[in-house]
């Protein structure tokens, strides 16, 4: 097999994929099924890109996409009062406005597919990393040194955050075991 | 190399070093074993295991339970298949390795939450819970290690990783790089003193449900990521394949092993911290370390 026939062949089935995981989203019974199909969904998207010779970046999606949907899927089981997200309950509601919503935004991106021009050439072979460095220290510099300090000092605040001494005592308070007086044999 | 050539080789590393893993942790941590009965523990209780019968609990998500053990053991090979193991690979490797390690690696929090949450059973669901806690908060330092040895190769590739340590192992460049790598790692791999997930105090947390083949399949794979991620220390930090004298692969099996025979010896002598306390560690004190690191590692790249 010729190797733009593999690829042609790989980015269909993982096409396919996305496709039908993402569909899969709405017919669990379960929250976190729902999330993880969700990444399911992602990760057939990031190998899309990887197989499209967008390593870079098909592999940053598929990196990104881990950490956040175990989150999404924390957060909604909290706001749900539903602990495990074992109980069966349904993943959709508003019926009329989500088709509305679906099938409008499915004919927009179609009509993008079919009428927008692609480029045609093929990539030129240059190393990723040196490729990305261009981008990044290039024409989009301003772009992502905005959205690096922004993530920088999202850091640093996490940090400062985690190392305060808050109302309730020290950071690390309550993940000590208290120490045992001798005398009473009981927990300071 | 042919792709059915790194599988193999992949494959081999995986077993091999599962075995070894298992014989150090035996030694060290078997209480009343003696040397040989240890040499022999891994073969027996596999058999012991694969001869269990396999319990179930009441209305479990059996698909993904079943599914999660080899889920954790292919990511385990994924990470290890960018990594270079006898010497420059003739076709080049994969030039974003790294990343594709990095990416493997953090969707073992997918594998090990719902290996917990499959069981419909409340203690092994705690335990992943305590496992998405730890995670999160060394995601991100561990990330930013393992990316700050790309800065003076100037590459993504773990195969120019290597080699532009020919001078001087990033071990010594980057100081604070190994430390921050073993300790990160070995939460990822739920290894000890970072067990906590399956901690005792919860009747062995995600795997208190698990028994029969499930379990041993679940026990090799954490051992395979646990070789993986030493593959991977041994590259970025050891030099990998880089060594005199002796073939290249001896070398990375040789750099590999110390790191698993000492992340076997922490694990089993270091005492367990709370996950409250390990939450903290990992915000408070790896995460700035961590920075710490990439800048240097930057200032001194230029």
């Amino acid at each position: 097999m010729n190797p733009g026939l593999l690829s042609y062949f790989l980015v269909s089935a993982f096409g396919i994929g996305a496709v039908v995981s993402g569909w899969l989203v709405f017919r669990t019974d379960s929250m976190l099924r729902a999330a993880y199909w969700l990444m399911v969904s992602f990760v057939a998207v990031g190998a899309m890109l990887v197989v499209l010779d967008a390593q870079f970046l098909g592999l940053i999606l598929i990196l990104m996409m881990s950490g956040e949907m175990t989150i999404m899927a924390i957060f909604m089981i909290m706001f749900m009062m539903n602990p495990a997200g074992l109980n069966p309950m349904t993943m959709v509601h508003q019926h009329r406005t989500s088709m509305v919503a679906g099938v409008g935004s499915f004919l927009v991106l179609a009509w993008v597919g079919v009428v927008a021009e692609f480029p045609d050439r093929p990539a030129p072979a240059v190393d990723p990393t040196a490729a990305l460095g261009e981008e990044l220290l290039g024409r989009s510099m301003l772009i992502f040194e905005s959205a690096g300090v922004a993530l920088l000092a999202v850091m640093i605040g996490a940090i400062a955050l985690a190392a305060k001494r808050g109302r309730f005592g020290d950071a690390d308070a309550g993940s000590v075991e208290p120490e045992i007086d001798v005398d009473t044999g009981s927990r300071t | 190399m042919t792709t059915l050539g790194i599988g193999i080789q992949v494959a081999a590393m995986l077993v091999g070093g599962a075995y070894v893993l298992a014989v150090a942790d035996r030694l060290i941590g078997g209480s009343g074993s003696n040397v040989r009965s240890a040499f022999s523990y891994p073969v027996k209780r596999l058999s012991f295991l694969m001869l269990q019968p396999v319990t179930t609990t009441e209305r479990p998500d059996l698909a993904a339970w079943i599914l999660a053990p080899s889920l954790l053991l292919g990511l385990a090979a994924v990470g290890a298949v960018s990594i270079p193991i006898g010497g420059p690979s003739p076709g080049g490797d994969i030039p974003a390795g790294l990343v594709l390690f990095g990416a493997a690696m953090l969707i073992v929090l997918v594998a090990v939450f719902i290996f917990g949450w499959a069981p419909n059973s409340v203690l092994p669901m705690i335990g992943g819970y305590r496992f998405a806690a730890m995670v999160l908060s060394i995601g991100i330092p561990f990330s930013l290690v393992v990316l700050t040895t790309a800065i003076p190769a100037e590459s993504l590739s773990v195969g120019t990783i290597v080699e532009s340590q020919s001078s001087l192992w990033y071990l010594l460049v980057q100081p604070l790089g190994l430390p921050i790598y073993l300790i990160t790692a070995a939460a990822i791999a739920f290894w000890g003193p970072f067990d906590l997930p399956e901690g005792t105090d919860l009747a062995g947390g995600i795997v208190a449900e698990a028994s029969g083949a499930r379990l041993a399949m679940w026990r090799f794979a954490r051992a395979a990521l646990m070789v993986t991620l030493s593959l991977m220390g041994a590259a970025v930090f050891l030099g990998g394949y880089l060594g005199p004298v002796l073939p290249g692969w001896l070398w990375t099996v040789i750099k590999t092993a110390v790191l698993l025979i000492l992340l076997a010896l922490t694990g089993r002598t270091m005492a367990r911290i709370r996950v409250q306390r390990f939450v903290w560690f990992g915000w408070v004190v790896l995460l700035p370390l961590a920075l710490v690191d990439v800048f240097v590692s930057g200032w001194v790249a230029l």
